[in-house]
């Protein structure tokens, strides 16, 4: 059994910065459980060094290389468009193969790819480490009637969706990714980022994912199915379907223990001589307090501090210098407002924490209710005032275009800026598939790209840019204008474009036309 | 000395009294390079002396 996994070229404005993590470990349950001859072909790292037309080539030599029996690619929703040109190169050359794709834009929108992507024979939903194995037992007989987690055709090539797999109960039992078939050495040369001054100054770093889940239930977010919330569901034409639960009731949250975490850091570190590590999870304080003890992260800094890991500069208590500090490894990663506590962030930093990223989103109240972000303006302002107290850079993430962002909810974050010092430009409110904003708002979204849902999706990046937008009362034009003049801290603009926009919509001039001073820091 | 100072004259100092330390430094640069990148996850809270807080929550040392 030979498989090609491809991972396809993504956020193409930027380096390749993460290691394709998911179809890593894919590929590694594929080679140490199921015994597959795996192969990797790393379009994204590659395009770093090769031109378009060379990356196309290293396509029809990879795929002409051998007699594959599986292709398999897929990725986030936002890799659309580059999977799609990947398939309608392969099928061609490869047309007995089995063409697999998994990942989140599989997840989210099965039917609709299986419709999009005729190229597909099987597409595989939410966790795919052990559904590879059944996708390769039934991979001659094409059978997968009774394979729990995928989207497959029938003899008359219509899809099939089958019921939902439950995610495995033990993170555990993972072979670690597989690293080796993965292009380091390019990677290295992106290790560089602008989250703290020792991501940025890092050579050598590494991203590793210690759990899977999010205990919160935020609009604007989908979890890729890996987090117990997939649901499948008979819609009224007796079609089944994907759906989301998004009340969280049925949320899994899992974490690796801190044991084979630090095995496998230490594993990284001997083998390539890491010097950062990244967890790409996406709350690890999530983790935290759903441990038994509310004390997983208090036991993975000291086991790290333990395996040696801990940095020097951290140990001597002395800024990092990169040519004295070559001892360990500085981490970063993420965390919620409204769960961290100095004493984990003490914990965090004497492990080599230099960044948390926050998704604070916003700092109006009403916002954040509605966005159901469980933070308030003032937790998100006690996080960043903690996390600095401790040594570590938050990253403070915001995002505008809410359903319900005004002109009040604009000025609230510009005051919350300039009293902290956050700098930042938003994102901009994105209604990506999975996601019960996309629910809510598929009308809207459809409304904005003529009815042709499939444009949307090819349209889709990092939400740094506008694509459909899901505010009552701003269009992209707006958001994109009014994200300028906050940038810019540019207060006159915006009270002169509320009296122009009041106007329009024939409402009162504003009580206060001159926006107050801000704040004393 | 200034690489942009142009005088007739010799000035009388060459290196600046408010030289800052290699750790400030190495902020500053990290700063600058996140503001000249800035936009989605690229953000960040400005290090500033005047910034302490002096709540109650900072955990013991």
């Amino acid at each position: 059994m030979k498989i090609l996994f491809i991972n396809p070229s993504i956020r193409e404005e930027d380096n390749p910065k993460h290691v394709p993590y998911g179809e890593a470990l894919v590929a590694a349950c594929s080679e140490k459980w199921f015994n597959a001859q795996v192969a990797l072909l790393d379009l994204n790292i590659l395009r770093s060094v090769l031109k378009p037309e060379q990356l196309d080539e290293e396509l029809r030599t990879s795929l002409e290389a051998d007699d594959w029996d599986i292709v398999a690619t897929g990725g986030i929703t936002t890799a659309y468009s580059s999977v799609k040109r990947t398939l309608e190169i392969a099928k061609p050359l490869c047309p007995d193969s089995l063409f697999v794709a998994g990942g989140g834009l599989v997840t989210s929108q099965p039917l609709e790819m299986m419709h999009w992507l005729p190229q597909i024979d099987v597409g595989v939903l939410g966790e795919g480490e052990y559904t590879i194995g059944e996708v390769i037992e039934h991979c001659h007989d094409r059978d997968f009637a009774k394979t729990q987690g995928v989207v497959y055709r029938d003899r008359d090539r219509k899809p099939r969706l089958n019921k939902e797999r439950p995610v495995m109960p033990d993170l555990d039992v993972l072979p670690y990714p597989a690293w080796d078939l993965i292009h380091t050495d390019l990677y290295f040369r992106n290790s560089s980022l602008l989250l703290s001054e020792e991501a940025m100054l890092a050579k050598r770093r590494l991203d590793i994912a210690a759990s899977r889940g999010c205990s919160f239930a935020c609009k604007f977010c989908y979890h890729l199915g890996v987090i117990g919330d997939l649901k499948t569901h008979y819609r009224p034409d007796g079609q089944l379907d994907v759906g989301f639960d998004n009340l969280g009731v049925s949320r899994t949250l899992r974490w690796h223990s801190v044991e084979y975490i630090v095995d496998m850091v230490k594993y990284a570190k001997s083998k390539w001589d890491i010097d950062f590590v990244d967890f790409l999870d996406e709350n690890l304080v999530a983790m935290h307090w759903a441990s038994p003890n509310r004390d997983w992260l208090f036991r993975l800094s000291e086991a790290w501090v333990d395996a040696g890991l801990q940095p020097k500069c951290v140990r001597q208590g002395v800024e990092h210098d990169p040519e004295k500090c070559r001892e360990g490894i500085h981490v970063g990663g993420a965390a919620h407002a409204g769960l961290i506590q100095p004493e984990i962030l003490k914990a965090m930093k004497r492990m080599g924490f230099t960044y948390v990223t926050y998704g604070l989103e916003s700092f109006d109240d009403r916002l954040l209710k509605e966005m159901g972000k469980a933070a308030t303006g003032a937790l998100n302002e006690r996080a960043v005032k903690i996390t600095m107290d401790h040594g570590i850079r938050p990253i403070p993430n915001q995002i505008i275009g809410f359903p319900d962002e005004d002109f009040e909810s604009i000025r609230t974050n510009m005051r919350m800026w300039q009293k902290l010092g956050v700098v930042v430009s938003p994102f901009l409110c994105t209604p990506y598939p999975g996601s019960q904003y996309y629910y809510e708002y598929k009308d809207k979204i459809l409304d904005q790209y003529d009815g042709d849902l499939e444009s949307f999706v090819a349209d889709l990046g990092d939400a740094t840019k506008p694509t459909a937008i899901i505010s009552k009362n701003f269009n992209a034009i707006e958001l994109v204008g009014l994200r300028e003049a906050m940038v810019n801290f540019n207060w006159r603009l915006i009270d002169k474009y509320e009296e122009i926009w009041r106007r329009n919509h024939g409402l009162p001039p504003r009580q206060h036309t001159i926006s107050p001073e801000p704040p004393s820091k | 000395m200034s690489k942009h100072l142009k005088a007739n004259f010799k000035v009388k100092r060459k290196k600046s009294s408010s030289s800052k330390p290699e750790k400030d430094k190495v902020a500053e640069k990290f700063e600058r390079e996140a503001l000249r990148h800035l936009g989605g996850s690229i953000a960040f809270v400005m290090k500033r002396k005047e910034f302490v807080w002096t709540g109650e929550e900072k955990s013991d040392e």
